[in-house]
């Protein structure tokens, strides 16, 4: 103990950045380190469970017990909270602290904070989630790529043309499908600056009305357009607007496919003017809404309703365009009656080429 | 007379991947794009053997399982589930087969073949 004692050692324990506590038989705290004192007060004459107020039984497996019991290092990961509330994701290794006989006098218990590592676990497990979801997203396309392929055959070996054509469709179709599941990966998965530029929001808001007019027939949903047709221009990147347009487009007649209470579908295509030169962009369906519980989810990364058949990814694409934008995503929803989404983007100068 | 094979599946294309494949293996087949569609045709059509997607959106794959299983006239027709997720069908009974999305045609025939001839 007489090494504790020495003015250079103490300073040299205090510096380190863990937490560091000296615990006897008891786990009675008899030392602690300057960055300990600082996050968790004086802990001198506290049982180290008392001082961290756990239960018990995240007790049981005690490292410093441990180490009092075989004299090796042990190791736990465990949550404490701070004196001022914050909980902090620690790894905890226990070590023995022997006299010159070699008996253990002492133990020293060092936590790391792991909070951050943590967190990019989370995000890790998160990730991989995603990946599985979409695997089988890929997985139902490529049996419509099967499909499309055995119609595709059947039709030639009929010298059926029409068939031909059928299996054709299915076949694009689903190969629209991977299309936009990798375009989704792409623009998730990299920081980019829009192109802005100035185009015209009526024009790109009736490419996408054409793009999936036939789709949504397929389905008997019925597609409007409605647009403001006093917004001329608008600076803001065409493939961003796209982006956001077709996952939205695309997640309302999903809503309208899922719902089977009504007979009649509707999805709304429309512009409109916002408050200081604003462009609002809405996509309105009838279909089967959003239930209160998974309003808050709607936003969250890799959040999916659909089963295998969603990525989780779209929202999130949509949300990245809007924030780089300086915009905002939002939507109303009544379960059982529809939903609409609003995408407003705010007014913005062209910037002006450098000299 | 040919036998009859209900098809349930959301996604079109899956749907008439499969009836052109089992009409060309020589069997009748009736579509429906979800569980509850899939039920009520049930009560009025004889089936006699379902192929079934799950996942379907709003769980209704799962419904109809339970549904089909639990109603006295109807328990009995085999239901053989195709779907992206395999092995979580843990409904009442057991299936006579999963199949895995994309599915093997050659093997699902074969199946299908030794349940209803």
């Amino acid at each position: 103990m007489s090494t504790l004692r020495n003015e250079d050692f103490k300073r040299l324990l205090d510096s380190i950045p863990c937490y560091i506590t000296l615990q006897d038989k008891d786990l009675k705290i008899l030392w602690s380190n300057e960055f300990h004192r600082r996050d968790f007060g004086e802990p001198e004459g506290y049982t180290c469970r008392d001082f961290y107020n756990i239960d018990s039984s995240k007790c049981e497996i005690c490292p410093v017990h441990n180490t009092f019991l075989d004299g090796n290092i042990h190791s736990k990961e465990m949550t404490l909270i701070t004196k001022k509330g914050k909980r902090i994701n620690v790894i905890i290794y226990s070590s023995p602290l022997r006299d010159e006989n070699g008996i253990i006098e002492g133990v020293l218990e060092t936590a790391v904070n792991i909070s951050p590592v943590k967190e990019i676990q989370k995000q890790l497990i998160m990730l991989g989630q995603t990946v599985a979801g979409m695997a089988h997203s890929i997985k139902n396309i490529m049996m419509g790529l099967d499909g499309g392929i055995y119609i595709v055959n059947r039709g030639l070996e009929d010298k059926n043309q029409k068939e031909v054509r059928e299996g054709w469709e299915i076949v694009l179709l689903n190969f629209e499908k991977i299309s936009q599941i990798v375009k989704d990966i792409l623009y998730c998965s990299k920081e980019r600056e829009p192109n802005f530029a100035v185009v015209s929001p009526n024009k790109i808001v009736s490419d996408i009305y054409h793009l999936f007019k036939d789709t949504a027939a397929r389905y008997a949903i019925e597609f409007k357009l409605e647009l403001d047709e006093t917004i001329e221009s608008a600076v803001l990147d065409p493939d961003g607007l796209t982006n956001v347009l077709s996952n939205l487009v695309s997640n309302a007649m999903d809503a309208c496919k899922m719902d089977i209470m009504k007979d009649k579908h509707l999805i709304e295509l429309r512009t409109k003017k916002g408050v200081d030169g604003a462009t609002v962009f809405e996509v309105a369906d009838n279909g089967v809404g959003i239930d209160k519980e998974l309003k808050d989810q709607v936003f969250e990364e890799f959040f999916s309703s659909k089963g295998d058949k969603g990525t989780g990814l779209g929202l999130m694409v949509v949300q990245k365009i809007m924030r780089e934008h300086g915009g905002r995503v939002t939507f109303r929803s009544r379960p059982r009656q529809g939903t609409t989404f609003v995408a407003t983007f705010p007014k913005r100068e062209m910037p002006q080429p450098a000299e | 007379m040919p036998k009859k094979i209900l098809v349930v599946d959301d996604d079109p294309s899956v749907v008439k991947y499969l009836t052109a494949f089992l009409e060309d293996s020589g069997y009748e087949t009736i579509t429906a794009s979800n569980g509850e569609e899939a039920f009520e045709i049930l009560k009025s059509e004889r089936a006699d053997l379902v192929t079934l997607d799950l996942q379907m959106p709003n769980e209704t794959g799962t419904r109809f399982y339970r549904n089909v299983t639990k109603d006295k006239n109807l328990k009995d027709i085999p239901i053989i589930v195709i779907s992206g997720l395999a092995g979580r069908h843990l409904a009442v009974t057991k299936p006579v087969a999963v199949f895995d999305k994309p599915v093997d045609r050659n093997a699902l025939l074969k199946v299908v073949r030794e349940t209803i001839g």
